[in-house]
């Protein structure tokens, strides 16, 4: 993960210097929850590969969960730029108590129904979080989320569509469809939650508004067609302990997976 | 939608902005929607294309008979050959005779 820099747009040093401490802290904390919620959700989805409902399929999610690495490994650069370290390390060197991924991504893949709802709620929760983030007065992170916007783009045609197609589909796939819905949605308000500082990050003119206010934005847009569908709408409020430390087994069977390589040989050089 | 059955479409590409539509392969796909997706994900990921037409393979015409396509008779008369090889061995004659040739073409 040490191919270029990503972050490297505009002048970093000069954006970096122009935070105080608290606020530097808070730009941290939102960096490594949004980097930890696309590594996590790439690594769930990459289980799908050979095993998807029809090869096409297999092979078109596997490249969206990729895409989510490569966000991933975009963002943990901007956090080493600014906090000095390695992205490697941010992303493969730390216990899982110390992951800031929100606890949507907790749970494991499931059947295809619950893999699919869950990369709905979090794809256009993210897209919401983008938004409020096109315009940072952080340039480094403006200039890499505009370019992740251009990739969200078509992961939310794809999730709209398979929504679409699961909610109309007959009983059984429409069924596993709600039922993974109402499983999911407290822990999908997390995605749009939990982060320290958010207020002095909106006051700097890192994020356009509080994380409260794109959570309200986000499921405002997403009412219409939740009751198109006539699926299950979301809880009043985010449960406690949105992003951690407590952690699920099933997260932590995934970190044993994707901590494997690393972990047998943490000074190997590729 | 349930139970929609899967159709084969066909995927064109184009690699860079003039170049000709291509075929690149085919796909299933139980519409249109997915098949655009599918063929974005098979063709397009890396960047190789600019732009892509999908076809379901039943819009084609297809057209395979051997009376219409592979007449008994001689055509090679038909074929431009004539002028891109034939044409050349005659004009060096020509030039030879003329006494108009160039230095170490053909006398």
């Amino acid at each position: 993960m040490t191919t270029g820099g990503p972050g490297t747009t505009g002048e970093p040093a000069a954006s970096v210097n122009q935070f105080d401490p608290e606020t530097k802290q808070a730009l941290a904390n939102l960096l490594l929850a949004t980097a930890d919620d696309e590594f996590v959700i790439g690594f769930w989805d990459s289980e799908w590969t050979g095993i998807a409902p029809l090869l096409e399929e297999d092979v078109a999610f596997a490249s969206l969960a990729q895409d989510e690495i490569g966000h991933a490994q975009a963002l943990y650069q901007l956090l080493a730029d600014l906090e000095g370290g390695d992205p490697d390390e941010l992303a493969f060197g730390r216990r899982p108590e110390e992951y800031r991924h929100a606890r949507l991504l907790d749970h494991p893949r499931t059947d295809w129904a619950f893999s699919v709802a869950r990369r709905f709620l979090y794809d256009t929760a993210d897209a919401a979080r983008l938004d409020a983030l096109v315009a940072s007065a952080h340039a480094p992170l403006a200039g890499v989320v505009a370019k992740m916007r251009r990739e969200e783009t078509y992961h939310l045609l794809h999730m709209h569509a398979w929504l679409e197609r699961l909610a109309t589909g007959g009983p059984e796939p429409r069924s596993r469809l709600v039922a993974a819905m109402e499983r999911l949605w407290p822990d999908a308000l997390c995605v749009l939650a939990g982060v320290e500082g958010d207020a002095l990050l909106v006051e700097a003119g890192v994020l356009a508004e509080p994380l409260a206010a794109v959570r309200r934005r986000w499921l405002a847009g997403l009412a219409p067609e939740l009751e198109r569908l006539g699926l299950p709408a979301p809880p009043a409020d985010p449960p406690a302990g949105c992003r951690g430390p407590d952690r699920s087994d099933d997260f932590r069977w995934l970190w044993e997976q994707f901590t494997m390589v690393r972990r047998s040989d943490p000074e190997a050089v590729w | 939608m349930p139970g929609q059955p899967m159709q084969v479409y066909e995927v064109f590409r184009r690699e860079r902005e003039g170049g000709p539509m291509q075929h690149a392969g085919n796909l299933l796909a139980p519409d249109p929607e997915l098949a655009s997706h599918y063929a974005r994900e098979f063709y397009g990921r890396r960047q190789e294309s600019v732009r892509l037409w999908i076809v379901p393979r039943a819009a084609i015409v297809d057209l395979d008979d051997p009376d219409l396509l592979q007449p008994p008779f001689d055509r090679s008369f038909k074929k431009p050959v004539g002028y891109s090889t034939e044409i050349k061995a005659k004009l060096a004659q020509a030039r030879s005779r003329a006494g108009t040739g160039k230095a170490g073409e053909i006398q």
